[in-house]
């Protein structure tokens, strides 16, 4: 502790004011405060302050991760064995998974956090947080099979327009990481989407059960269709398929769901309203459902919550709080809109059979607006309320 | 008489409360009328260094009010008038002659009080030194004497961090007290509310007459002026309230029924830091060192007030004009090797972020570090569940950081302070001081609203 805190100070003066290197004391200050406590007391009151702070909040946020990215990191070398016919033990599983996961993530943390230092060290705020989330969010909903270079161009697009340009984080309109998948998404489809690209394996075509959901053919039985192409509830459900690297278990985004709602660092209603606004969308599909009808309409709606990135989609991305709405209220109706919007996109629109990404930039998008009409209400409400109370009438 | 539950706000539990018994404390050398507590005068000093007074000689006239006087605490020599940045008046240091005289003011009888007029108690405040004491929303500034306030809030309940013990000030005191209440009922066409903590049994409060007595119950902020208005009489734009603390009401008795100007108060020592914690009756003003004696005060913080809302004023500062409580805890600013990735056993959070909480939460120490850089602001809904008044806190901070002054009145800036949003930065982990920019916004929306 005293080395490294005599190390910290003995090369501070180089970033202090009139030091060589004083343009890099963002960076400086990154590290020492990465490494020890920053040791600063408060001016006036209040005197005392909690022990969390940001950095203790995106730790926690990164925690619940684990599970979703060693389920990530297996299930990249399992499909990866599965498709090649070899055997699929434990191991081989995860080493294979790990050497194509790893680099991904890697490239995404290094490209990440030079652009966050740079805009640090140019704009002279601290280094934010923010990344670490940002850097690991971004590899789990990328397929397995992605160019590390479009993970860079990615990341780079997610930081930089997503978030420094605003300002940072705390100033970003949308989610980081989706902005940076929505980018790659659309700007190399055929690398991001389609039947080719979810298992590390050259040429090997596997549908995901969403592509297999939105093919299937007119009054069709969709789980059959499902079970067909060797998808049933269990596998979808603990994420034994092909799909983005971390978003295929629901299993593993429950443990961290689980672990972020005990520590209390999720927003519990927004989780709990997209689930409602999955299942009221999913059930108004299947009212509809009839001979006539994309056979998906029939797919029961709890079927919506353990395909694509729902789970991981709604627990980590839905949440973040600077994107979502800052009223509760506000957060009931955003959640509830992702939920809706989730299943609308799947079933409606053949062009995209994903819909948890769009209908949470989507969402991003409109927060604002939510909460400036939750705000008009409430001054009227308050006013009025206020008004009653007051012991002049008026 | 009603009841009222708040479900926001949490209570801090740190050590270091006092004992629930009064000591007598020491004679101080020197007293201090702290000006800068007195929010919303302008003060011009009618008297020099050296002068002598007695106690409730005029030492200070409000430039706005002239019949606003605020008066020396005790009799004796003149020490200091000292100022702060922008030479803003401080304090005024009263050297403690050796027996203590009195300027004598008008004396009513116990019977009368009942029968005096608003005229009269408005004057004899005003004469007697005790007005200051008298404060309103919005702007928790010093009343004005020319307004009329809708109603009347005493404030008989603290829910800061290991506050006085009101009912223990209270023992002894009910028909001193009784006798305040009377007095006060008499400002205010409206109504009288006595506001008390639900579990309070002091019959000075749970016997009084002539009031409403509000009973509240919940966490910190439930004991706030502000939450308490908040719930029984909002106060909407164009409105007034005053509000009094418990103590001063007995100050009011004492000055119509002797026709005294008295200071005397119950202080609460209070912190980890302090040698001996226990309610000291003492005055105001009184140098914090003299409440001190015994304690080690090296890498101490001295808070006048609570840790949430009170004033650092350092070892050589006078407590203040309207706190009842001395704080001394540990200043901070020990470096911890990957504090943020440890565990925490030993570390205070309302949040479930650290395996303390595991442990349950036990009184706890704290100390004055922030732990953790200021951010922007991450989480924003946060804050409500920390503020007891029904407003969306964000917004309120964005109206003012915008400067827009209608949207900040909308959104019920008029009824807060900034304390009501101390326990909210307290919280936020990217360590925001909101009440800063309420302060601020209330500066805004009176000097241009």
């Amino acid at each position: 502790m005293k080395f490294v805190e005599d190390m910290m100070k003995k090369v501070e003066p180089l970033f202090l004011k009139k030091g060589p290197l004083e343009a890099l004391y963002p960076f400086y200050e990154g590290i020492d405060t990465f490494l020890m406590t920053p040791g600063k007391i408060t001016r006036k009151a209040p005197h005392v302050r909690d022990a969390v702070d940001v950095k203790r909040v995106m730790l926690f946020v990164i925690i619940a991760l684990i599970p979703a990215t060693l389920m990530g990191i297996y299930n990249t070398g399992y499909q990866l064995l599965l498709a090649q016919h070899l055997p699929t033990d434990f191991w081989p599983c995860v080493n294979h998974g790990a050497s194509k996961v790893l680099p991904i993530i890697a490239v995404s943390y290094a490209v990440g956090g030079f652009w966050e230092v740079l805009f640090a060290v140019v704009r002279k705020h601290e280094i934010n947080e923010g990344l670490f989330v940002t850097g690991l969010l971004f590899p789990l909903v990328l397929p397995p099979t992605i160019p590390l270079w479009m993970v860079a161009v990615g990341i780079s697009f997610g930081v930089v327009i997503g978030k420094e340009l605003f300002g940072g984080t705390g100033y970003n309109v949308f989610n980081p990481a989706l902005l940076a998948r929505a980018c790659v998404f659309f700007a190399y489809p055929s690398q991001m989407s389609g039947a080719k690209v979810w298992v590390a394996v050259d040429g090997y075509t596997r549908a995901t059960p969403l592509g297999v959901s939105s093919q299937a053919p007119h009054g069709a039985n969709i789980i059959q269709q499902l079970s067909i192409a060797g998808y049933d509830f269990n596998s979808l459900f603990f994420g034994f398929r092909p799909g983005s690297i971390g978003e295929t278990s629901t299993f593993a985004c429950l443990l961290g769901l689980l672990f972020l709602l005990l520590t209390r660092v999720a927003n519990w209603k927004i989780i709990f309203a997209s689930v409602i606004g999955v299942g009221v969308m999913g059930s108004i599909f299947s009212c509809f459902n009839g001979p006539n009808q994309p056979a998906y309409f029939a797919l029961p709606f709890y079927w919506h919550y353990i395909l694509g990135g729902f789970a991981f989609g709604a627990v980590f991305m839905a949440t973040d709080p600077v994107t979502a709405p800052a009223t509760q209220l506000g957060q009931w109706i955003y959640g509830f809109l992702i939920g809706m919007f989730t299943v609308l996109i799947r079933v409606v629109n053949p062009a995209y059979p994903e819909g948890v990404m769009l209908s949470i930039l989507f969402l991003n998008v409109f927060s604002p607006a939510i909460d400036y009409f939750v705000m008009t209400s409430h001054i009227a409400s308050r006013d009025k309320r206020n008004r009653a109370l007051s012991s002049v009438k008026v | 008489m009603a009841s009222f539950t708040i479900k926001q706000g949490r209570d801090i539990k740190i050590k270091g409360a006092a004992a629930r018994r009064v000591v007598d404390a020491p004679l101080p050398k020197t007293v201090a009328l702290v000006i800068e507590d007195l929010r919303g005068i302008t003060p011009k000093v009618l008297l020099a260094p050296g002068a002598v007074v007695k106690a409730g000689t005029p030492v200070v006239m409000d430039k706005n009010c002239e019949d606003l006087k605020v008066v020396a605490p005790v009799s004796g020599k003149i020490l200091s008038v000292n100022r702060g940045e922008k030479r803003v008046l401080t304090t005024i240091v009263v050297e403690l002659a050796a027996n203590r005289e009195f300027e004598q003011f008008s004396t009513f009888d116990r019977g009368a009080l009942a029968g005096l007029s608003r005229e009269t108690v408005i004057a004899q405040l005003l004469k007697g030194g005790l007005w200051p004491c008298l404060r309103q929303r919005p702007f928790s500034k010093i009343a004005d004497p020319r307004a009329n306030p809708k109603s009347i809030f005493i404030h008989a309940m603290n829910t800061e961090p290991v506050a006085a013990d009101i009912d223990l000030v209270l023992e002894g005191r009910q028909d001193d007290f009784q006798a305040g209440l009377d007095i006060i009922g008499k400002l205010t066409g409206g109504k009288t509310h006595l506001c008390i903590d639900a579990r309070s049994t002091s019959p000075a409060l749970t016997q009084a007459r002539g009031v409403e007595i509000q009973r509240f119950a919940g966490a910190h902020p439930a004991g706030n002026v502000s939450t308490h208005i908040h719930h029984i009489d909002p106060v909407n734009k164009g409105e007034i309230v005053w509000y009094i603390e418990v103590q001063d009401v007995l100050r009011i008795a004492t000055l119509f029924l002797k026709g005294m100007h008295c200071v005397d108060r119950i202080i609460a020592v209070t912190g980890e830091g302090a040698k001996e914690r226990v309610h000291y009756k003492t005055m105001a003003g009184v140098p914090a060192a003299g409440l001190l004696q015994g304690s080690d005060l090296k890498g101490q913080r001295i808070i006048s007030g609570s840790v949430l809302t009170g004033r650092n004023i350092g070892k050589d500062g006078f407590t203040g004009f309207y706190d009842t409580q001395l704080t001394v805890i540990p200043e901070g600013g020990k470096r911890e090797l990957f504090g943020w990735m440890m565990p925490g056993f030993d570390k205070y959070t309302l949040t479930n972020t650290f395996a303390s909480v595991l442990m349950g939460r036990k009184e706890s120490s704290l100390d004055t570090d922030t732990h953790g850089g200021h951010r922007a602001i991450i989480w924003p809904s946060n804050f409500d569940d920390f503020v007891a008044l029904d407003l969306i806190t964000f917004f309120l901070v964005r109206a003012v950081i915008v400067g827009d002054i209608e949207e900040m009145v909308a959104l019920g800036i008029l009824e807060c302070d900034e304390e009501d949003f101390a326990l909210a930065s307290f919280a936020c982990p990217s360590k925001t001081d909101v009440g800063a920019y309420i302060r601020q916004g209330l500066d805004l929306v009176e000097t241009e609203g």
